[in-house]
């Protein structure tokens, strides 16, 4: 097991170079438009002596394996560098923002798992009823539902017919600026619902198929056999063997929703690691930009890492590292 | 008394897309306490269709028993609502699958799924019936039983998984214990394990078996009675002895002919029955089995034969009179065989 997490550990360092690479070749000059000191001031005009400062502070007159050997050693130290525009640290900037995207993950996630494996398991248990036919026609559609698109139509029904036609009794925030007379959680639920809505047709279209799929096997006979109830089968037998791929999935997507949301968070200005990534793009911040991706694919590879480990809680046949077979 | 199962002109249909496949088709057979009863019969044949239509494990909508009565012990299970079903199944009737390796549940120990029955019946702790089943595990021959008990089934091999089936079955010390081709999925060494097995638990339990095989070889030491299934119907029944020694059915010197002989040295001649077993959905008229059988003539074709007590209880459906079978000389048989 723990020979395992390391080898893991090992496997992230070529990740973590390619990474690095290519968001470093990127920024080079030459690939992207802009000068790098233009970048950082701005529009205004600089004096010759300012702008020599930048370079040597950003080791712009450096060849370039130098510029990526030092940045890389910065981030091995934990600087991510500074923000060309706001002059503060990245990190500080990403530790800022991050308590509101893993806020916005964990709604989306639980979202996720209790709609989606519950509309899984009634589906296929019931399957080719109108709850079946409802579930699998629905998902069909929200998995083709662009997220952007789904958070706006939410802002226009919830945040603002519903508060016409209600005359403003009934409606939900579309974002925290929006209204003050609501407790602090509600304006995360447009906002989750939107960021969990693909990822839980696509749980329940898996958790349908996984459970049809585990309830023909023979073990399901066996059980049946035995004078089990038709509850006990499903429950007991069928669907722990069913949760397994539904829990990879869910693991996963826990990762990518950690690393922030850009639609989501953008469509509903929501303050969070991906949106920030977003207006750094737009600003042409690079470290910003660099910093946010290389936090987010490192999230990625730690949650997918425990995403693996927990299958050995679920899956006996699975060990890792010596051991039983 | 009620004999200990009884089952009358058992018919099971199932419903497909190319029409209604008639798997099982008024079986009649009597299962008395302690005997052990083979049936026989190549894929197809609805053996175990029979089987889990005793035991209401038919999966519908598709399959449905259309008619016939299962008595057990005089009540007729088929008349039973679901939950005097499930107080049967498990507990007085149990039953062992042809494949051990998909027919445990991969991700529950191996105690604890034994254990599962004597939970729902015995009114056990899962404490006590996880011990439990470490003596069922002792008792079919798995050394280190409490340890093993703690195992899950993908570490177990195949014959220690179908003792563990078998643990699983008398659990409850059930009266019939149905094995559904125990042995197919296993080697040979192991297959003859695992009847030896059966035999001895059943001599310790007293249980009824009802043994379902392909192969005759299987069952010629074990079984008391044999009944042989063809395209869903029974074409011979009796015991072991008239089946084997006086066989009746063309069908049935068929089979025999077909099992490889170990006294006789005949160089691979392996003797197989000519053509293939029928569609289920369009049964040949008359005789099921005529267009395979050498000694056909018209009145097969066309008049399906009744089920006749041929001589004290064993039964054959066959329109050769029983002078003619003597002169085609069936390969009656009994030392050779497994």
């Amino acid at each position: 097991m723990v020979k395992y997490v390391v080898r893991r550990a090992f496997q992230m360092i070529p990740v973590f170079i390619g990474v690095t690479l290519i968001l470093f070749v990127l920024r080079a000059p030459g690939v992207l438009p802009g000068d790098p000191v233009r970048m950082i001031t701005g529009e205004r005009a600089i004096s010759d002596a300012l702008r020599e400062q930048i370079i040597q502070k950003h080791a712009l007159d450096q060849p370039l394996y130098r510029q990526y050997v030092l940045y890389v050693s910065n981030i091995l130290k934990g600087d991510l560098g500074e923000s060309f525009q706001r002059g503060r640290p990245v990190l500080d900037i990403l530790a800022d923002k991050f308590p509101n995207t893993l806020r916005l993950a964990v709604a989306g996630i639980i979202i996720e798992a209790i709609i989606g494996v519950t509309a899984g398991i009634i589906s296929a248990v019931r399957q080719y009823s109108f709850l079946d036919v409802l579930v699998t026609l629905s998902t069909s559609i929200l998995v083709s539902v662009p997220v952007f698109w789904l958070g706006m139509l939410f802002q226009i029904f919830f945040g603002i017919k519903l508060k016409e036609w209600t005359g403003g009794t009934f409606y939900l925030p579309i974002s925290q600026m929006s209204s003050a007379n609501f407790p602090d959680w509600v304006h995360i639920i447009l906002p989750a619902i939107t960021l969990a809505s693909v990822s839980t047709a696509y749980v329940a279209r898996i958790m349908r198929s996984q459970m049809l799929e585990s309830m023909g096997q023979d073990y399901i006979r066996t059980a049946e056999a035995k004078g089990l109830t038709r509850r006990a089968v499903t429950f007991r037998h069928a669907l722990k063997n069913a949760l397994i791929p539904v829990v990879t999935f869910v693991g996963i997507d826990f990762g990518v929703m950690m690393g922030g949301a850009i639609l989501t968070e953008t469509v509903f200005s929501w303050p969070g690691v991906g949106r920030e990534i977003f207006l750094a793009v737009g600003q042409r911040d690079w470290p910003i930009v660099m910093g946010g991706v290389i936090v987010i694919v490192f999230l990625v590879m730690i949650i997918n890492l425990l995403v693996d480990l927990s299958y050995a809680l679920l899956d006996p046949r699975i060990r890792y590292g010596g051991g039983a077979e | 008394m009620p004999a200990l199962l009884e089952v009358k002109n058992l018919a099971t249909h199932f419903t497909t897309r190319d029409g209604i496949v008639k798997a099982v088709d008024g079986v009649s057979f009597t299962l008395e306490q302690g005997k052990i009863l083979a049936v026989v019969g190549e894929s197809g044949s609805g053996k175990s269709v029979t089987a889990l239509s005793i035991m209401r494990l038919v999966a519908e909508p598709q399959g449905r028993i259309v008619s016939g009565e299962v008595l057990f012990k005089g009540d007729d299970v088929l008349k039973m609502n679901d939950s005097q079903v499930r107080e049967l199944r498990g507990d007085r009737i149990a039953m062992i699958f042809q494949d051990p390796m998909t027919s445990l549940n991969p991700v529950f120990r191996v105690g604890r799924q034994i254990g599962e029955s004597l939970v729902l019946h015995k009114g056990m702790s899962r404490k006590e019936a996880f011990e439990r089943a470490a003596e069922l595990l002792d008792m079919v021959g798995i050394p280190h039983p409490r340890e093993r008990a703690r195992d899950y089934p993908h570490q177990f091999s195949g014959g220690m998984r179908q003792r563990a089936m078998i643990a699983m079955a008398l659990a409850c010390d059930p009266d019939i214990l149905i094995a559904d081709e125990p042995t197919t999925a296993l080697d040979v060494t192991i297959q003859a394990q695992i009847l030896e097995l059966m035999m001895e638990m059943q001599e310790r339990t007293g249980a009824a078996i009802i043994i379902i095989t392909h192969d005759l070889g299987v069952v010629a030491d074990m079984a008391d009675d044999v009944m042989v299934m063809y395209a869903g119907k029974q074409v011979e029944y009796g015991t072991s002895d008239q089946v084997f020694y006086r066989p009746l059915h063309p069908y049935t010197w068929g089979l025999l002919a077909s099992l490889p002989r170990h006294d006789v040295d005949e160089k691979g001649a392996l003797r197989p029955i000519a053509g293939q077993p029928p569609s289920l959905i369009n049964v040949p008229s008359g005789c099921a089995f005529h267009p395979r059988c050498p000694h056909a003539r018209g009145l097969c074709s066309a008049d399906a034969p009744e089920l006749i007590d041929a001589n004290s209880g064993h039964l054959a459906a066959c329109h050769i009179s029983p002078d003619e079978r003597l002169l085609l000389q069936p390969p009656g048989r009994g030392g050779g065989v497994r």
